[in-house]
């Protein structure tokens, strides 16, 4: 038996909007989504800005209740058998809310401890630890008010590690951190895959994802349009290279045409200060070069790089050229 | 650890955490201004006024009515920040996450308001024997204390339906106002019941307060426990009615923010 199994979800928003005339929008948030997550696999959910990765997520936590489908937690049906599948799960959403603000770190843990009937004995011990674990050991006393947003975040992971659940839900858990706070937290999750967890994690880093999950699903616009393990995926593209020239102020009608030549497969952009880096995903590797050139003509470059596909072109490809 | 004495201490830890993280005016200068200030300017104000009106003859009838009225602070405002509250904290998905018995988590929220209640109502008491020289020699004590628990507990109660309220709409703070002044008319604290017309009656007898009101004003006045017990046991009803129909919002609003998706809204 898989430790996650969603057949068929499918979720859909209707919000009412105006007063008078009130109208019915809805959105398919996750129209048909289905995958199974092995015990102890770390897998990762990639895809674009609304493509429904948090909705999925807040499915699996118990958070909404599907329109259709079909999701199990260790065999416990999420919405007949919620409670249960509250005890084993831990999950946390990106972001600094969610936290009281007028308690103390160690106050937040303990109360949160109470809500998941941990023993005060056992908590006692294990919030210290927690919070040496995530990096906020000596700041526990203060209130989280005062506390920076990485803090916050930090706090999120102690507070979701505090009745040791077997799975964990993380939605975008290093937004926002620093890169060093970044790397310790990717090293905090290896240590919880090495203790055998099962961990669903979605980011927007492909690095991350490639570095860490097992396997990965992309999904666009609420269906998964890929899963499998990072290196297969790297595969579809090695045919491909990419091409990285080095813009400064280009012009968004040349980025579509150089899209709409016959040898560019994908193509996606990166603004970094002045400059815009574009990654032109060809067949044709260094020989595409001239004819990208060409097309710039008259506009200023800075360099021009031919280099091997990532996970990210692999995304990239996958999503339509978007990100 | 046994069972029971583990889940004490864990009701207990929730209880006062979640009062602490919820209730705004829970520090110093705000928390005495609440405790101390405003009993006495309400009581000052409505004793001025209500003795002025009736020719100064009655002033323990404003005094003892506005004292115990004083409970709706904590039971209204106070019990609908420690349930609303988790809304503005954006902390309901992470709370609606845990596998915590419903029921323990709604009422514990009002808990501690209700110490925190009796504890405001014997301070305006103290008020009124100070300023106004009610006299408390022919009191039961025992028997306005349980008056004092009784009727802060049925407070809440409707606090818990008010708070229930706040999850739901954003407007709240304009509802318990209009609450709070609605006790103030309709309670007796300040107009005796029998002078208002018959609907109005009514209304006053569906409503937490009135019957522990009348209660303490015969108490003090040196009734015995016999004499108000019924009054008691009506107004813990009324209290324990609101609670539970709050309670039924609660898990209803739990329901239904999972099927909208709206638990996050603010
Ligand atoms: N509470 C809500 N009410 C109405 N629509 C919503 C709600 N939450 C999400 N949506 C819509 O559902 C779609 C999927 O949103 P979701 O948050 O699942 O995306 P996501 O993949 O997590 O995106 P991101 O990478 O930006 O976090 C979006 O179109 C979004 O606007
Ligand atoms: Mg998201």
């Amino acid at each position: 038996m898989n430790t996650i199994e969603v057949k068929n979800l499918r979720r859909i928003y209707r919000a009412t909007t105006g007063v008078i005339r009130r109208k019915v929008k809805e959105v398919e948030a996750v129209k048909d989504v289905s995958f199974d997550i092995k015990e102890g696999e770390l897998f990762g959910l990639l895809g674009p800005n609304g493509a429904g990765k948090t909705t999925t997520v807040k499915v699996l936590a118990t958070l909404l209740i599907p329109d259709a489908g079909e999701v199990r937690v260790k065999g416990l049906d999420i919405v007949k058998d919620a409670n249960e599948v509250r005890k084993q799960i831990g999950f946390i959403f990106g972001g600094e809310r969610g936290l009281y603000w007028r308690l103390s770190a160690i106050d937040n843990l303990r109360y949160f401890a109470s809500l998941y009937h941990v023993d005060p004995e056992v908590s006692k011990k294990r919030i210290p630890e927690l919070l040496e674990l995530v990096g906020l050991k000596g700041r526990g006393d203060e209130r989280v008010q005062g506390y920076s947003r990485g803090m916050k975040q930090r706090l999120h992971v102690a507070r979701t590690l505090l009745h040791d659940p077997d799975i964990l839900f993380l939605d975008e858990p290093t937004i926002g951190l620093d890169p060093v706070g970044a790397r310790e937290f990717r090293e905090v999750i290896r240590n919880l895959q090495s203790e055998k967890k099962t961990i669903l994690l979605t980011t927007h880093y492909m690095f991350e994802a490639d570095s860490l999950c097992e396997r990965v699903a992309v999904i666009d616009k609420g269906e998964i349009v890929a899963l499998d393990t990072p290196s297969a995926l790297k595969k579809h593209v090695r045919d491909l290279s990419v091409v990285e020239i080095e813009t400064f102020g280009i012009d968004p009608k040349v980025i579509d045409d150089i899209r709409k030549l016959p040898f560019v497969d994908a193509l996606s952009t990166r603004e970094q200060d002045h400059r815009q880096l574009l990654l032109v995903q060809t067949e044709r590797g260094a020989e595409a070069v001239p004819d990208l050139i060409a097309s710039l003509e008259g506009m200023r470059i800075g360099r021009v790089t031919v280099r091997e596909p990532t996970l990210e072109d692999a995304y990239v490809r996958l999503v339509g050229g978007k990100a | 650890m046994n069972i029971i004495t583990k889940n004490l201490r864990l009701f207990w830890q929730g209880t006062v955490l979640s009062y602490v993280a919820l209730f705004a005016w829970f520090r110093p200068v705000t928390y005495a201004a609440s405790k101390i200030l405003m009993p006495l300017a309400q009581i000052i104000f409505f004793t001025f006024l209500g003795s002025y009106a009736s020719g100064g003859t009655d002033v323990d009838f404003y005094v003892i009515g506005n004292a115990i009225q004083i409970t709706a602070v904590s039971g209204i405002f106070g019990v609908t920040m420690s349930i609303g509250g988790d809304r503005w904290a954006g902390t309901l998905p992470y709370l609606f996450g845990t596998p915590a018995n419903r029921m323990m988590l709604f009422f514990g929220r009002a808990f501690m308001h209700i110490i925190d209640g009796a504890f405001g109502v014997v301070i305006a008491l103290g008020w009124g024997a100070l300023l106004f020289g009610v006299d408390f020699s022919h009191t039961d004590f025992s028997a306005l204390g349980l008056t004092i628990i009784v009727t802060t507990t049925s407070t809440c109660g409707l606090g818990l339906l008010m708070g229930c309220l706040s999850l739901i709409t954003a407007n709240v703070m304009f509802v318990n106002n209009t609450v709070y002044f609605l006790l103030l008319i309709f309670s007796g604290a300040n107009i005796a019941i029998d002078t208002l017309p018959n609907w109005m009656q009514a209304f006053s007898k569906a409503l937490p307060l009135t019957r522990g009101i009348a209660s303490a004003r015969t108490l003090i006045a040196g009734g015995s426990f016999a004499d108000v017990a019924p009054l008691l046991v009506s107004e813990i009803g009324i209290g324990i009615a609101y609670g539970i129909l709050g309670y039924f919002l609660f898990t209803w609003f739990e329901l239904h923010a999972k099927r909208k998706g709206t638990l996050e809204t603010v």
